[in-house]
């Protein structure tokens, strides 16, 4: 009894760990301007959180459908993304995300920040949840709030795409923190992957458009249509 | 077999796509009169769903089903003649998109699993984007790509909400299947504050594709950088299948017994939608642009009626049924004005009066209509929402509705005389309007006015039965 404790107790840190992962992937993330490098943080970031629900205490067994949802989380978000992005990157030749709306020692600033509003959220939010997981509430929050930031504080459409990945990370943590797997037939999961495949999509078909009108992926260049 | 509304367009299509553009053409028609028909099929209650857990059909589903489905027959009717005019080099992908559109937005009306309308609310984006690219112009591109951001976004936003519900669910020990039907009947057992923080997403969410300020930004751009048929689908048929998300987390919220909650948010953003769309259109210099501040505008007064219930909910199914018929008809004849002067300028248009009389009549007609004047149905559905709003007796809220809609009024009208009435230098008019470009508009307009003076009684009930799940009535 005794070792068996012990063995769930150091699974629960195994997660916890992961989940510092995914914050200090976050913050990398607003704080690096190569795009290249973005691209891995992200491969790394989509790893790690689709690890993270299977070394959550709640979850308990796991079963057939939550293993292959599993692989194709981890295929999707770990390799047929980043891989796409990286493939578009070194067709168009971008190396630097130029000056961006806000600075990046500013936007650690705020990845900083967002950190420390999840937990003040996740603080006030603590008497309804069903689980008593703190820390991955508060990640979830900073990654989904550090996404949205990507998005509006970039200029080149495929930091942007990044910004939207990383929101979707968010969201999935978000997700599996709050929903318990027994009624909710995967609804999480299948949500996410869903959301990713038709954006990613989406968003790639229309920055290689940009791209093949501009000869660049900078949405600074798309200022034409405006109020005056 | 309900599910053959969405499906046969889906089918048809993929078809369009690879036969040549006349056989395209052809199809588009038979395919939205096919719709049509089996829409007043499961309007009667002939034709049920195979998939109840998936599919159901609803009073106010159906009541968005009708007029997404009229409009686009009118709306097909007029993109075959226009497409014969404007130089468009992808038919094929409008045609297909078009018809892959329809099968979205009638799979939005028909869902009733949560999951379901999200995943028809987000494939209605995914079918859009190409229309919006269609010209493939340095414009169109920004406009989609903004479209496809926000939208995203949003919809990523939703889907969280909805996560947020199944939370309340959970908390509340509630075992029923996720859709809307089985949740309203334990409405009540749900986590009010999950059952709250799950609304705000969703209308959040939701919100965005409905146009709803202040995450409405992508909304102008996209409708007057897509061919004008696209326009008219897009503000006649997605922002209501977008409202319809809205609706029904509405409608658990007040089956839930939290119907002041989230009224009270409903009306925040429709007047907030109005007076942004108050102060934007004035000095609009696009005539498309300008159309779609006014559809931010209806969409806000859409919400408001909903939000403020009783007699008002009833004027804002009506204003949605109006708002659709007229607003395409607009747009339709936007199309007209852009073939004939060949720019999106206000500027550069002029003395429609006497260049284009036909496509002049219809313009202003519907102009008068979109600003509430008689015979058109705007008049009485506006009507309705003071007069509600006054019973309800929301003072305050009411006096900003109606200083919006004199703003908006007073905006667009001085655009409108500029374009129908000013002088037109030196006019060098590109392709000359035809009857076969105008009479879908009148159609659309006439629809209105024949549903101002009389109302079949089945659409009447529809609609009582549509907003009795929200607390409105005819009765106060």
């Amino acid at each position: 009894m005794i070792e068996f404790s012990h063995a769930i107790l150091s699974l629960s840190h195994f997660g916890d760990a992961l989940l510092s992962l995914t914050v200090l992937s976050v913050l990398l993330s607003l704080g690096s301007n190569r795009v290249r490098a973005l691209i891995k943080i992200m491969a790394f970031q989509g790893i790690v959180v689709s690890l993270i629900p299977f070394f959550l205490e709640h979850h308990g067994e796991m079963s057939t459908g939550s293993i292959i949802l599993l692989q194709i989380m981890l295929l999707v978000k770990g390799l047929i993304i980043p891989g796409f992005m990286y493939a578009a990157v070194q067709k168009v030749k971008i190396q630097l995300e130029v000056e961006p709306i806000v600075g990046y020692n500013a936007s650690l600033f705020f990845g900083v920040i967002f950190i420390l509003l999840a937990a003040f959220i996740t603080d006030r939010l603590h008497i309804s949840l069903p689980v008593d997981n703190d820390l991955l509430m508060i990640a979830a929050l900073t990654t989904l709030a550090s996404g949205l930031f990507l998005i509006m504080t970039r200029h080149k459409a495929i930091t942007q795409v990044i910004g939207y990945l990383m929101m979707e990370n968010g969201i999935y943590l978000v997700g599996t923190a709050l929903a318990k797997e027994t009624h909710t037939m995967y609804v999480v999961e299948f949500g996410v992957l869903l959301d990713l495949l038709v954006g990613i999509m989406i968003m790639g078909i229309v920055v290689h458009n940009i791209n093949s009108s501009y000869d660049d992926v900078d949405t600074a260049l798309l200022g034409q249509l405006k109020d005056n | 077999m309900l599910e053959l509304i969405m499906v046969i367009p889906l089918l048809t299509g993929v078809i369009s796509m690879f036969v040549p553009v006349w056989i395209g053409r052809g199809i588009l028609i038979v395919t939205a009169l096919l719709h049509l028909q089996l829409t007043v099929f499961g309007w009667l209650g002939k034709i049920t769903p195979v998939f109840p857990d998936y599919f159901a059909v609803t009073h106010e589903g159906m009541l968005i089903l009708m007029v997404t489905s009229f409009v686009f027959l009118f709306i097909s009717l007029y993109a075959v003649a226009y497409m014969n005019e404007a130089e468009i080099s992808s038919e094929p992908i409008y045609t297909g998109c078009t018809l892959f559109f329809l099968a979205t937005m009638s799979m939005v009306t028909l869902a009733d699993h949560l999951i379901v309308l999200w995943i028809a609310i987000e494939a209605t984006t995914l079918m859009s984007a190409p229309l919006i690219f269609l010209n493939r112009s340095k414009t169109a591109l920004e406009a989609t790509w903004k479209y496809v951001m926000i939208c995203s976004v949003g919809i990523a936003l939703a889907l969280l909400g909805c996560f947020f519900v199944v939370l309340a669910m959970d908390l509340g020990g509630v075992h029923v299947p996720i859709s809307f039907s089985s949740l309203g009947t334990v409405a009540d057992k749900l986590d009010p504050v999950w059952l709250k923080a799950g609304f705000i997403f969703l209308i959040i969410g939701y919100g965005t594709k409905m146009g709803l300020a202040p995450m409405h930004t992508w909304l102008p751009d996209a409708h007057s950088e897509a061919p004008s048929p696209a326009s008219a689908l897009l503000s006649g048929a997605l922002l209501n299948c977008a409202f319809l998300g809205v609706y029904r987390g509405h409608q658990l919220m007040y089956q839930a017994g939290l119907g002041d909650f989230s009224g009270n948010i409903l009306i925040g953003f429709g007047l907030l939608s109005m007076l942004i769309a108050a102060i934007f259109i004035f000095n609009q210099t696009g005539y498309k642009r300008m159309l779609a501040y006014s559809s931010i505008e209806n969409m806000g007064i859409i919400a408001f009626g909903v939000g403020i219930g009783g007699l008002a909910t009833y004027g804002a199914m009506l204003h949605l049924i109006h708002h659709s018929l007229i607003k395409s008809s607009l747009f339709l004849s936007s199309g007209n004005v852009l073939l004939g002067y060949g720019s999106k300028l206000i500027d550069k248009t002029g003395n429609m009066a006497k260049l284009f009389p036909k496509t002049f009549t219809a313009f202003f007609a519907g102009f008068a209509g979109i600003s509430g004047f008689p015979p058109f149905g705007i008049f009485i559905s506006e009507l309705l929402i003071i007069m509600g709003a006054f019973q309800q007796g929301r003072g305050l809220e009411v006096s900003i509705f109606i200083l919006a809609l004199i703003l908006v009024f007073a905006g667009a009208s001085r655009l409108v005389t500029k374009m129908c009435f000013a002088r037109c230098d030196n006019p060098h008019i590109l392709v000359k309007e035809n009857l076969a470009r105008t009479l879908p508009s009148y159609a659309l307009l006439l629809a209105s006015l024949v549903l101002c003076i009389w109302l079949p009684d089945s659409l009447y009930e529809t609609i009582l039965s549509a907003i009795a799940t929200i607390g409105g009535g005819v009765n106060g």
